[in-house]
């Protein structure tokens, strides 16, 4: 069981629950934690976090809720079985960024059109930048 | 259980307060030393000398042991520990009480045994020199008890001022009482009514200082 | 076996100048409770009433089961009491105070005592008066973490210290939550640390608490929202909005029992909500001791 490193942002302004459900997260995506795997207890992230055990203790619910962990009464948590989670997080974590760019682009008045246009120039940068 | 945390915040003080302790223990010495050469003026000297020796010591320690704690800010500290206030209250009056009955008994024993063996004066003094002793004893539980209850520098010093302005008072309204001083000279303890009497009043102020300082003290709804 | 490791039930003392008021607050075995409060709140005398150094005038006062002040002495066995006015013996090294605690609790551990020494970065050999202001606070709260209490009681352990210092008190007081028989209060200006890890908080002012829950819910009631309010338009009075302040066509109205409708509301009257933000404890403790203080008309 990886134990760390979890570290709170303080400059983060999201609540800490949040942050803690999106590094358990990462740990699934990048693989580190697999499907199936046990994790540690509430207790023992909230030392290994230093929060509140119960901020963890609405981290867990929230993933469960999400279906993103499982618990079982009296055997602790593991990370949820069904196949491709990792991949189904990426997904998740793309439309979320998605979103927020499309917010901001109605902020700034741009058309979806626009949108589009803004969206392939910067496919087009970061290919320019994975080549070098 | 609990008994013995009285007794480790007795030590506690007595390892704290231990220069203090060997400051008076020394005094105590030179005071004896005095008396060992022996005479007349050798006993005069010493006396005065360990009378002043003792009442200093009786202002100085009560502030050290008692009123410190307070004004250090070491009593919540103390209080933090499985004590009540009571066993408080009795740690600090036993240890303070013993800081001075070290030195002070050491001196009364030997004064007593100079006389009473060395026979350096005869032994007519022995009741006169057993009440004089007693004052010095009688003024520390004055001032430690009312250090204790008072709870600040203001008590224990008002206290102490009381205290030493009145040993002059009493010295010389005992040269005064006839059944005293006659019996000096005589080559016998000669225990008169009179010197009982004064001997047993100094000896029941004791238990009236600390059972009137235990009382105080239970009645005190702000222990800190 | 009792389920709350704190109660205290109408709690009531009167001072000439200050008194507290019916103080009901409960701290359940194995979480951790932050006290906060302006200064002069109460803090301070709520904590030495739980303690038994302060009788109250009436109500009920117990801890880890027993009744104060009458049994503190059994209570006192299993708490560990740290107060910001409290000081260690000046002329006397950090190892005596250890030896000390420790001839008298059977629980000291003497492995964490040496692993807390070398983390605070402090030596048995040195007298305490030779310490910085940050060392001495540390030294005493090593005195109360070795002993492994099964409560313990704090009022301003991080006050005056510096970050590092402060970060290293906050790792050993999140360790001791990874045993659930094991309890926390602590009384802090801090609300960083005080957000980070309380279970519960506890607001006092003026002798009252004002709030006292679980601390997710807490933070999660209080929201404040950033509205565009076009000329003509007047804003709506809405429950669960406590304060409110305009300047031209921008507004901010804080919320302490946030529910999506109330944005909605706003909405509906004509104003545009830009945004809804999370507060803060800090800026939760502001403004509730502002809009509490102007509900009793002080």
């Amino acid at each position: 069981m990886n134990g760390g490193p979890f570290i709170i942002s303080q400059s983060d302004k999201r609540p800490m629950y949040l942050q803690i459900m999106e590094q358990i997260k990462q740990r699934i995506v990048v693989g580190d934690w697999t499907e199936g795997q046990p994790i540690p207890s509430i207790r023992q992230l909230a030392v290994d976090f230093q929060v509140s055990v119960i901020t963890v203790k609405r981290a867990y619910l929230e993933l469960e809720r999400e279906r993103v962990i499982v618990t079982q009464q009296g055997k602790g948590s593991r990370v949820a079985s069904s196949a491709g989670l990792g991949a189904r997080l990426r997904e998740l974590e793309l439309e979320q960024h998605l979103e927020q760019a499309t917010r901001i682009a109605v902020q700034l008045g741009l058309q979806p059109t626009q949108l589009e246009e803004r969206l392939r120039e910067a496919g087009d940068r970061v290919s320019e930048k994975e080549t070098i | 259980m609990t008994g013995s945390v009285v007794g480790h915040l007795i030590m506690k003080d007595w390892q704290i307060h231990r220069v203090p302790i060997l400051v008076t223990m020394a005094a105590g010495a030179v005071a004896l030393g005095i008396f060992q050469r022996g005479g007349e003026t050798a006993f005069v000297v010493g006396s005065v000398w360990f009378f002043v020796a003792l009442i200093v010591i009786a202002s100085i320690l009560p502030i050290f042991a008692i009123v410190n704690e307070r004004k250090k800010q070491n009593l919540p500290l103390v209080m933090s520990l499985p004590v009540s206030t009571m066993q408080y209250t009795t740690a600090k009056l036993v240890s303070t009480v013993g800081m001075f009955l070290a030195p002070w008994l050491t001196l009364m024993i030997a004064a007593l045994v100079l006389i009473e063996v060395r026979g350096i004066l005869p032994h007519g003094t022995i009741p006169i020199t057993l009440i004089l002793l007693m004052l010095p004893l009688v003024g520390f539980c004055f001032i430690a008890g009312t250090a204790l209850v008072g709870e600040s520098e203001g008590w224990g010093t008002a206290a102490t001022v009381v205290c030493n302005s009145s040993y002059g008072l009493v010295w010389y309204f005992m040269t005064k009482i006839p059944a005293l001083m006659d019996t000096w000279k005589s080559p016998v303890a000669i225990w008169s009514p009179t010197a009982m009497a004064i001997f047993g009043g100094e000896l029941a102020f004791l238990p009236l200082m600390l059972g009137l300082t235990f009382y105080l003290q239970s009645r005190k709804r702000d222990f800190i | 076996m009792t389920d709350f490791a704190i109660e205290l039930s109408g709690v009531e003392k009167k001072y000439r100048f200050f008194s507290l008021d019916h103080i009901d607050l409960k701290v359940p075995q194995g979480q951790i409770m932050g006290l906060i409060g302006p200064n002069g709140a109460g803090k301070s005398t709520t904590i030495r009433i739980l303690m038994g150094l302060v009788h109250q005038d009436s109500g009920d006062v117990r801890v880890l089961g027993h009744q104060m002040p009458a049994e503190q002495v059994a209570a006192k066995w299993d708490v560990g009491f740290a107060s910001e006015d409290m000081r260690l013996y000046d002329s006397m090294t950090v190892g005596w105070h250890m030896s000390f605690i420790q001839s008298i609790f059977p629980g000291w551990d003497t492995a964490y005592a040496q692993l807390l020494l070398k983390r605070f970065g402090l030596r048995a050999e040195q007298k305490i008066k030779g310490l910085s202001h940050g060392q001495r606070v540390k030294a005493t709260l090593l005195l109360v973490l070795a002993r492994k209490p099964k409560l313990l009681v704090l009022d301003e352990p991080t006050t005056g210290l510096d970050p590092v210092a402060r970060h290293e008190i906050l790792r050993e007081l999140t360790n001791v939550m990874a045993d659930e028989g094991r309890s926390i209060l602590f009384s802090s200006h801090n609300t960083q640390d005080v957000e980070q890890i309380s279970d519960q908080i506890t607001f006092i002012d003026r002798g009252r608490i004002i709030d006292s829950m679980d601390k997710e819910l807490y933070l999660d009631r209080w929201r404040r929202l950033r509205l565009e309010v076009p000329l003509g338009i007047k804003l709506p009075v809405l429950p669960g909005i406590i304060d409110v302040i305009q300047d031209g066509r921008l507004a901010v109205a804080t919320a302490n029992a946030f529910d999506p409708d109330l944005a909605m509301a706003y909405e509906s009257s004509g104003a545009h909500v830009h945004s809804v933000e999370n507060m803060t404890l800090e800026e939760i403790f502001v403004a509730n001791v502002e809009h509490s203080r102007e509900e009793v008309g002080a």
